[in-house]
C-alpha cells in the first residue's frame, strides 16, 4: 500500500493544543497578573514541577508554573526523528569538567512543560530500602532523612497515575506487582531474557516501564514506534505534560512558558517574596508568591539559588551549608553492545522494556559497595553511530560499514550507583548565557568505589551479551541521569532541605525534583523524582496557609492524598506480594 | 572545481574481497535494496513528514561559514565520512547542516570546559589545527594535500596523536575536537533518509505503528537483508576499527592510546 485509503496522514483537525491524539486543552489559561500574590510558585515544570502543580492546584491553592521552555503541542511540534528533537533538552549554555566530564543536554536535561518526562525512556523501579540508609548499612554515601515505608505510598499512587506497566511479580527491594499489564518484549528484551536466562540470572520483562501496554482513559497504547527519548507523540508514554498538566489547567494552575527564572528575592523578613524572570523577548517580570518552590533539577535548580546570592546569603540562597551545588549524581550508564548473526532491529520496541537487578545490592565478596542494574536500551542511528566511534574507534569507511549492520545489534545498558561526593558539583562559571545570567559549571569525578563498580558492571552485563550468543560485544562508557546538588537531611549543616524539601535556612522556600535526592540507587530516578514531589504536595497542603505567614516548621507525617490524584488514576490497586 | 583525486581513482572505492576489483557506484548502498522510507511518507505524520521532506529537498544555505571554510570543512568530512560508493546525485550533504546549527549558535546544551566554542572552532581554530598538522607532516595546506596525503592528516586526530600546533592542543583538547568533528557528521549523515535506507532503519512509524518486534522481522513494508562481502577502498586508511571496549569510564576511553603503526 503506497498511502492510506483517504491520502496522507493530516495534522490535527482542531484548534486546540493537543496532548497526543486524543488529548486536548483549551488554551489560553488562565493568567495571573505579576503584581497579584499567588500562593506557590514554581520554577521549573518538568517531572517534579508538573506533579506538584497539579496537587497544589487541584488542593484549591493559587498557583504558577514558570517554565523555561515551550508548552508543547505534541502533534504540531514533535517528531519522529533523531536530528529533528533537539528542542526537547537543554540547549542553554553550560561548562562540563572534571576528571570524568558529564554530557549533559539530550543525555540527561529536559526543557518545555513535561521537562526530563518528556524524553526519559520511562523505566520506573522503585529504590529499595536499603537506599534510604546507605550510609548506616555500607558507610559509604548518606542516609536519607526518610524511609522506603515513608515514601511506599507515593511510590504506589504515581505508579498508578502514570501508569507503571509491569509484571505481576517484581522480586526485587521489597517485592510487589504491576497494575497494568507488561509489554512484549523487543529483539533487546530477548537478548537481555537470552543472556540472564543462560545464566541464572532473574530478569524481568515488559517494564516496569511508565508506557501504556493498553489503552487508558484519553490515552492510547504504544504503537512500538521506538521513539520514547524523541518524546512519546503516541501518548503512551508518560509525561507529566499529559499525566498531571491538564488536570493543574483544568483547576486553574497558570503555566508561563517561555519564562526563564533568574533570581528568586528575599524580603526583609528573611522569607522570599517571588521570582524575577525573563520572558521570551528578554524582558524582565516579577512574580509575587507566598511561597516559592525551585523545581529546576539537578542543575538549574542549585544555579538559580547561586544566582540568587543576596546579603544574608552571599554564598548562594539557602546555603549556608555550604551544600548547594554539591553531591551531583551521575549513574554509571555503560552501554554494552553485541552484534548478532540474526536480524535484531533495535529500533522497534521502546528502549526500556526489561531489566534485572539481580545485582543491585552490597555483595560483600564484591569488592566496592552498593551495586548496579542491567537494562535494555534501544539506541537509534545516530545514537548508535556515536556508539562505534566510542567503541570502536570507527571512521570513514570503518563507521559505514559498522552502520551497514545496525539491524544486527542489541544494547543493554548498565545502570550503576555512583556515590555521592562533595566535590561533583555545579558552581557558576564566568560566562553568560542570553540573558546575562552566568551559567552553570559541571565538576565530575569518579572515586575509586565508582570506578570498581563500573568495572564489574560492564563485565557482568559483557557475561549476559555472550550469553545470548552475541558474536560480538563491545561497549560505550558513558553515564546516565542526574540527581543530587540541593540535598535534604536532618542536619541542616550538611544538606539544603529538610525531608520535605523545605529549605533549612528560608521557611517559604522549597525544592522539589532529583536535586534532593542524598543518595541514587541504581534505579532510573523519575518514579522517585514524581514520588518525592506528591509527598511535598501532601505535606504542604497538610500546613494549609500556616506556611504563607508563619516561621514554625511542623515535621508531622502529613497522610497520602490519592482524593487528590488526576481523574481516573485513583481507587485502583498496585498489588503487594510476599 | 577540479573534482577530488577520491572521485577519479578506484583506488579510493570499496572493493569486491575475491576479485578486489572496485565495486560500482551505486545510489544506495547497504542490505536493503529497494527500500526506501520516503515510500511510506504517506502514513508518517504531517509535522515529521514535513521535516524529512524539508530535509531531503531544499538544505539550508551556507550563511555561518565563508565559501572557503566550507569547501575546507566538507573535504574534512569527506575524510570522516567518505561517499564514493554513492552516485554523485545522491550523496548527503553534510556542511549546509552544520552551517545552520552554527548560524543560529545551537549547540548540544554544554562545552567541555577543555575545548572551546563551537564557532570559533569551525571558524578558525579547527581550521587553523588541521592546516598546522598538514604542514607539520607534509608541509603544505590541508587542501592542497594529495587525498591519501589528507586522510593520514585526518587519521591524526583519530587517534589523538597530533603532531603540530602544540600551542592549538593546549586551548583544545584533540579528542574532544575529534568527538565533536565525528558527532556533527553523524548528527547530519544519519539523519538523512538515504542513510536510513543504506543500513535498513525503519523511521518515522507514528501513527503507524511497527507490528513486528521479534527476531528482526521486517514490516510489510520493509525488505529483507541481502548482504554482500565488501572491503574498504585499498588506498583508504580507514577501513579498520579497533576495539577500545577494555576501557571502564569515558575519559579513558576517550583518550584510548592506539596501537603503533608502521608509517
Amino acid at each position: 500500500m503506497k498511502q492510506p485509503l483517504f491520502g496522507s496522514f493530516d495534522g490535527p483537525h482542531t484548534h486546540e493544543h493537543t496532548l497526543g491524539p486524543l488529548q486536548h486543552i483549551s488554551v489560553p489559561m488562565r493568567r495571573f497578573d505579576d503584581n497579584e500574590e499567588a500562593d506557590y510558585l514554581i520554577v521549573g515544570i518538568g517531572s517534579a514541577g508538573g506533579v506538584l502543580l497539579q496537587r497544589l492546584a487541584r488542593a484549591g491553592f493559587s498557583v504558577v508554573g514558570l517554565e523555561a521552555g515551550p508548552f508543547w503541542d505534541t502533534e504540531r511540534d514533535w517528531v519522529s526523528d533523531e536530528a529533528g528533537s533537539h528542542q526537547l533538552y537543554w540547549e542553554d549554555p553550560r561548562v562540563t569538567g572534571g576528571s570524568d566530564p558529564l554530557a549533559l543536554g539530550a543525555n540527561n536535561s529536559g526543557r518545555g512543560v513535561g521537562g526530563g518526562s518528556v524524553h526519559w525512556a520511562a523505566f520506573t523501579p522503585r529504590l529499595h530500602p536499603s537506599d534510604f540508609e546507605v550510609y548506616t548499612c555500607d558507610g559509604v554515601g548518606a542516609d536519607w532523612p526518610l524511609t522506603y515505608d515513608e515514601l511506599l505510598p507515593s511510590y504506589e499512587q504515581l505508579e498508578l497515575e502514570m501508569p507503571v506497566a509491569g509484571p505481576a511479580y517484581y522480586p526485587w527491594g521489597r517485592p510487589h506487582g504491576y497494575a497494568y499489564g507488561p509489554h512484549p518484549m523487543g529483539g533487546v528484551g530477548n537478548a537481555l531474557v537470552r543472556g540472564c536466562s543462560a545464566l541464572n540470572i532473574p530478569v524481568s520483562i515488559g517494564g516496569p516501564v511508565a508506557i501504556l501496554s493498553g489503552s487508558h482513559g484519553d490515552r492510547p497504547h504504544c504503537i512500538y514506534r521506538g521513539f520514547c527519548i524523541q518524546g512519546c507523540k503516541v501518548g503512551a508514554k508518560a509525561s507529566t505534560l499529559i499525566t498531571h498538566v491538564p488536570d493543574a489547567l483544568h483547576n486553574g494552575a497558570e503555566i508561563r512558558p517561555h519564562s526563564m527564572a533568574a533570581r528568586i528575592e528575599l524580603g526583609r523578613n528573611g522569607r522570599v517574596t517571588g521570582v524575577h524572570y525573563f520572558d521570551r523577548d528578554g524582558q524582565t517580570h516579577f512574580q509575587k508568591a507566598r511561597a516559592v518552590v525551585v523545581a529546576g533539577y539537578a542543575i538549574e535548580t542549585p544555579r538559580l539559588l547561586l544566582n540568587s546570592a543576596c546579603p544574608g546569603f552571599e554564598n548562594g540562597l539557602a546555603n549556608s551549608s555550604g551544600t548547594v551545588g554539591r553531591y551531583l549524581m551521575a549513574q554509571a550508564g555503560n552501554v554494552v553492545l553485541g552484534r548478532f548473526d540474526q536480524l535484531v532491529r533495535m529500533y522497534k520496541a521502546p528502549p526500556a522494556h526489561a531489566l534485572t537487578e539481580e545485582f543491585y545490592e552490597t555483595d560483600p565478596r564484591r569488592d566496592f559497595a552498593r551495586g548496579f542494574a542491567i537494562q535494555t536500551v534501544g539506541p537509534l542511528p545516530i545514537a548508535f553511530a556515536k556508539q562505534m566511534v566510542a567503541a570502536k574507534k570507527a571512521w570513514g569507511w570503518g563507521l559505514r560499514r559498522e552502520m551497514m549492520d545496525y539491524n544486527h545489534w542489541a544494547a543493554l545498558g548498565v545502570l550503576g550507583e555512583i556515590l555521592p561526593w562533595p566535590e561533583n558539583r555545579v558552581t557558576l562559571d564566568e560566562e553568560k548565557d542570553q540573558f546575562g545570567l552566568p551559567i552553570a559549571h559541571v565538576s565530575f569525578n569518579l572515586h575509586d568505589n565508582d570506578k570498581k563498580l563500573i568495572k564489574f558492571g560492564k563485565e557482568k552485563a559483557f557475561e549476559v551479551m555472550h550469553a545470548a550468543g552475541a558474536a560480538e560485544v563491545v561497549q560505550e562508557a558513558r553515564y546516565a541521569h542526574l540527581v543530587g546538588a540541593c540535598r535534604m537531611g536532618s542536619d541542616p549543616s550538611t544538606s539544603v532541605t529538610d525531608k520535605f524539601g523545605r529549605t533549612h535556612d528560608i521557611p517559604n522556600l522549597f525544592v522539589c525534583d532529583g536535586s534532593l535526592m542524598p543518595t541514587q540507587g541504581s534505579a532510573n530516578p523519575g518514579l522517585t523524582i514524581q514520588a518525592l514531589a506528591a509527598r511535598t504536595a501532601d505535606y504542604l497542603i497538610s500546613q494549609g496557609d500556616t506556611i504563607f505567614h508563619s516561621n514554625q516548621r511542623n515535621d508531622t507525617e502529613p497522610r497520602i492524598r490519592r482524593e487528590l490524584a488526576p481523574p481516573g488514576t485513583y481507587g485502583k490497586g498496585v498489588p503487594r506480594v510476599r | 572545481m577540479k573534482p577530488r583525486q577520491s572521485q577519479t581513482d578506484p583506488a579510493f572505492l570499496p572493493r569486491n574481497p575475491d576479485t578486489h576489483e572496485p565495486l560500482l557506484r551505486t545510489p544506495q548502498p547497504g542490505y536493503y535494496p529497494g527500500y526506501s522510507t520516503m515510500s511510506q511518507r504517506a502514513f508518517w505524520d504531517k509535522a515529521t513528514r514535513s521535516l524529512i521532506e524539508q530535509r531531503l529537498h531544499t538544505p539550508p544555505p551556507i550563511r555561518f561559514l565563508t565559501a572557503y571554510e566550507a569547501a575546507f570543512w566538507e573535504v574534512v568530512f569527506d575524510h570522516i565520512l567518505p561517499q564514493d560508493d554513492r552516485t554523485p546525485d545522491r550523496r548527503i550533504p553534510i556542511v549546509p547542516f552544520l552551517d545552520d546549527r552554527l548560524h543560529h549558535n545551537r549547540t548540544v546544551g554544554y562545552r567541555f570546559e577543555d575545548m572551546p566554542h563551537d564557532r570559533e572552532i569551525y571558524k578558525t581554530l579547527g581550521i587553523e589545527a588541521i592546516d598546522s598538522e598538514a604542514h607539520s607532516a607534509f608541509n603544505n595546506n590541508f587542501l592542497q594535500l594529495s587525498w591519501r596525503q589528507q586522510e593520514s592528516v585526518v587519521r591524526t586526530l583519530h587517534d589523538g596523536e597530533p603532531q603540530g600546533a602544540t600551542e592549538i592542543w593546549q586551548r583544545m583538547s584533540v579528542h574532544r575536537f575529534w568527538q565533536l568533528l565525528t558527532s556533527d557528521a553523524i548528527d547530519v549523515y544519519y539523519a538523512h533518509p538515504w542513510a536510513w535506507d543504506e543500513i535498513g532503519f525503519g523511521g518515522p512509524a507514528y501513527p503507524r505503528a511497527y507490528t513486528r518486534l521479534e527476531r528482526g522481522e521486517p514490516e510489510p513494508w520493509e525488505v529483507e537483508e541481502e548482504r554482500y562481502e565488501w572491503l574498504a577502498p585499498s588506498a583508504s586508511l580507514s577501513g579498520e576499527t579497533e576495539d577500545a571496549s577494555h576501557h571502564h569510564t569515558e575519559a579513558e576511553q576517550l583518550r584510548h592510546p592506539h596501537r603503533t603503526r608502521s608509517a
